[in-house]
């Protein structure tokens, strides 16, 4: 402890007697100016050293974009984005299942209800123009779609296309059947 | 003892070098000088491994050090060495 405390007096005397002139203060300013730069530059060496080693600095690199610049360059033509693909929107039609008529996109989901017969109106709709449309086909002629939906049942497993029709159908019409008999229910009690 | 042992041992004491060289850092960083070394050390550790194989680190930062001494700014080096005098010479009025 004693040696400690000497030895840190002793650096400080000798420190003060240093820059107590001028040139001492200049001399010990461009010295700890010049150390410490060399620190750096010591030190962003070894920086650039190790990223070398350790494969980093190709990936800071980078692929060169010389002979990349005919794919990836910037397209600035009028009516084309930058990939120079038009900007001009394409009319997407979708194909409804149901009655295989071209539908915009956008009317796609109110056509299919309508057409599939959700909702009570338009069941009844669409169950009525189902049914002649398939009384052709199916071998019993009754217009009740509670029958032919029952009928239709038994052809389920057999070919898979019906999903869209058939299937549907004894849903709708099952769940509209429900729902108009919890109404009453709800309304008589 | 030697300017330069005095001066490390004072600086280190006091806690002054940490300083010191965290302003250093800060001010090479902001001119743009440390991005400069970066691609000097890059050049030359690319050319160097090209060539030959039997060079040492240090040999390395001798070639680097003086290029990159010259690459700092005036105006960077006069801030600077302004500040560590002050540093210095306020340490001594307070003691």
């Amino acid at each position: 402890m004693a040696q400690g405390h000497t030895t840190a007096s002793a650096i400080l005397h000798n420190f003060r007697e240093l820059i107590k002139e001028p040139k001492g203060l200049d001399d010990a300013a461009n010295y700890l100016f010049q150390g410490l730069l060399d620190d750096v530059v010591a030190g962003i060496f070894i920086e650039i050293h190790h990223l070398r080693k350790t494969g980093n600095l190709t990936a800071l690199d980078g692929v060169g974009e010389e002979n990349a610049e005919s794919a990836y360059r910037i397209c600035e033509m009028p009516n084309l984005d930058i990939f120079g693909i038009s900007t001009a929107k394409k009319p997407m039609d979708c194909t409804c299942p149901n009655c295989d008529r071209l539908v915009a996109a956008t009317r796609f989901a109110p056509h299919l209800e309508k057409c599939m017969g959700m909702g009570r109106i338009s069941s009844r709709i669409a169950s009525r123009r189902l049914a002649t449309k398939e009384g052709s086909s199916a071998s019993s002629t009754s217009t009740s779609t509670y029958l032919q939906s029952g009928n239709t049942g038994g052809t389920d497993d057999e070919d898979d296309v019906d999903w869209s029709s058939d299937k549907r159908k004894k849903k709708s019409t099952q769940n509209s059947r429900n729902n108009g008999s919890k109404k009453n229910n709800g309304k008589t009690f | 003892m030697t300017v330069s042992n005095t001066v490390d041992q004072y600086t280190i004491m006091s806690g002054d070098r940490s300083k010191i060289k965290d302003l250093l850092c800060n001010r090479l960083t902001e001119c743009g000088w440390r991005d400069e070394v970066r691609l000097l050390c890059r050049n030359i550790l690319l050319e160097k491994s090209n060539s030959s194989n039997g060079v040492t680190v240090e040999q390395l930062i001798a070639e680097v050090t003086p290029k990159a001494r010259t690459l700092v700014p005036d105006a960077v080096k006069k801030e600077l060495l302004m500040k560590i005098r002050t540093i210095l010479a306020e340490n001594e009025a307070e003691n």
